[in-house]
């Protein structure tokens, strides 16, 4: 062996040193790393499909507000149909009856016919 | 007599990572961490540095487990070629300009002061010398003199042949032994009988 190559055998021996356990600070970095990895790669969860019913019953509210809504319906059609002596004489009441009123009597031009 | 549980292989537990199991990752941290700071350890000679290394190594993992084919390499060769990578690149950075007064001293109580002293800017002037040879010299000058791996395993890692090995082995040993024989008298290597 050349001195060159002791020297050199002599400085990776003394770089040679044993493996050795990261602190506990960079063993907790390296596992909230692995959390992040995780929960980025986590499946986000998808919507069932909906058919266009269920979308529109969706958009009024569900059941409860299909149901209200279908009370109201039925009920206004009720009223237009056959709607009570009471709603009768308010509706009077509010716009009042239908009369004519000629603007101009008949026998105003009975002159001037020749 | 209880029977031990079979050890799970690291690329078993790199596929129950990629699973989401979390308690695989704790598993191949606590061990693959020791080896992988040495490696970076032995390269750069600085704790805190060799700490981020590993850090980075590890984080890398992690994004490659769902993609881990694991009839393709040991999860321990791909991790020799990313600190190794990881190493060289700091190395080339830092352009190791290190000072004396920088350089950090092992905690050995049976060594003079003097000794200490010396080993330690002996180990620094190899960092620095490894940090101006061709990456790839570096690396596998690295791998056989620190690492102490066999040629064949080295020629795995760096993905080529035993005989490039054994020629960038050759080079860099000529260019190590050029930079750190003008310092022979500084480093104590002229009179050293230790």
């Amino acid at each position: 062996m050349t001195t060159d190559d002791k020297m050199l055998e002599a400085a990776f021996s003394q770089a040679r040193t044993p493996d050795m356990m990261p602190s506990e600070a960079a063993l907790n970095r390296i596992m909230m790393d692995a959390d992040s990895v995780l929960a980025a790669s986590a499946p986000v969860p998808t919507r069932p499909k909906q058919g266009v019913g269920a979308m529109i019953l969706e958009a009024i509210g569900g059941w409860t507000a299909f149901g209200g809504l279908a009370t109201a319906t039925v009920a206004g059609l009720w009223i237009g149909i056959s709607p009570p002596a009471a709603l009768t004489d308010l509706s009077a009441g509010l716009w009042g009856t239908t009369i004519e009123v000629p603007v101009l009597e008949s026998d105003m031009f009975a002159g001037l016919e020749g | 007599m209880t029977k031990m549980a079979p050890v799970q292989s690291d690329a078993d537990l790199l596929a129950a990572f990629a699973g989401g199991d979390r308690s695989a990752a704790m598993t191949l941290t606590h061990r693959l961490t020791p080896r992988v700071m040495g490696q970076a350890y032995r390269m750069l000679g600085n704790r805190a540095e060799a700490e981020d290394v590993t850090q980075d190594a590890m984080m890398r993992l992690w994004k490659i487990a769902p993609d881990w084919d694991a009839g393709r390499a040991q999860v321990t060769t791909w991790l020799y070629r990313v600190v190794a990578n990881l190493c060289t690149d700091r190395l080339r950075k830092s352009g190791r300009g290190v000072a004396l007064d920088a350089i950090e001293e092992p905690a050995d109580e049976t060594q003079s002061a003097a000794d200490t002293l010396q080993d330690a800017a002996r180990a620094t002037a190899l960092h620095s010398a490894l940090a101006d040879l061709p990456e790839r010299q570096a690396q596998a000058v690295a791998l056989r003199h620190l690492e102490e791996l066999g040629n064949p395993e080295i020629a795995t890692i760096m993905d080529t042949n035993v005989r490039t090995v054994e020629s960038l082995i050759a080079r860099g040993k000529r260019a190590l032994v050029a930079k750190l024989s003008g310092r022979k008298a500084e480093l104590g290597y002229e009179d050293d009988n230790r």
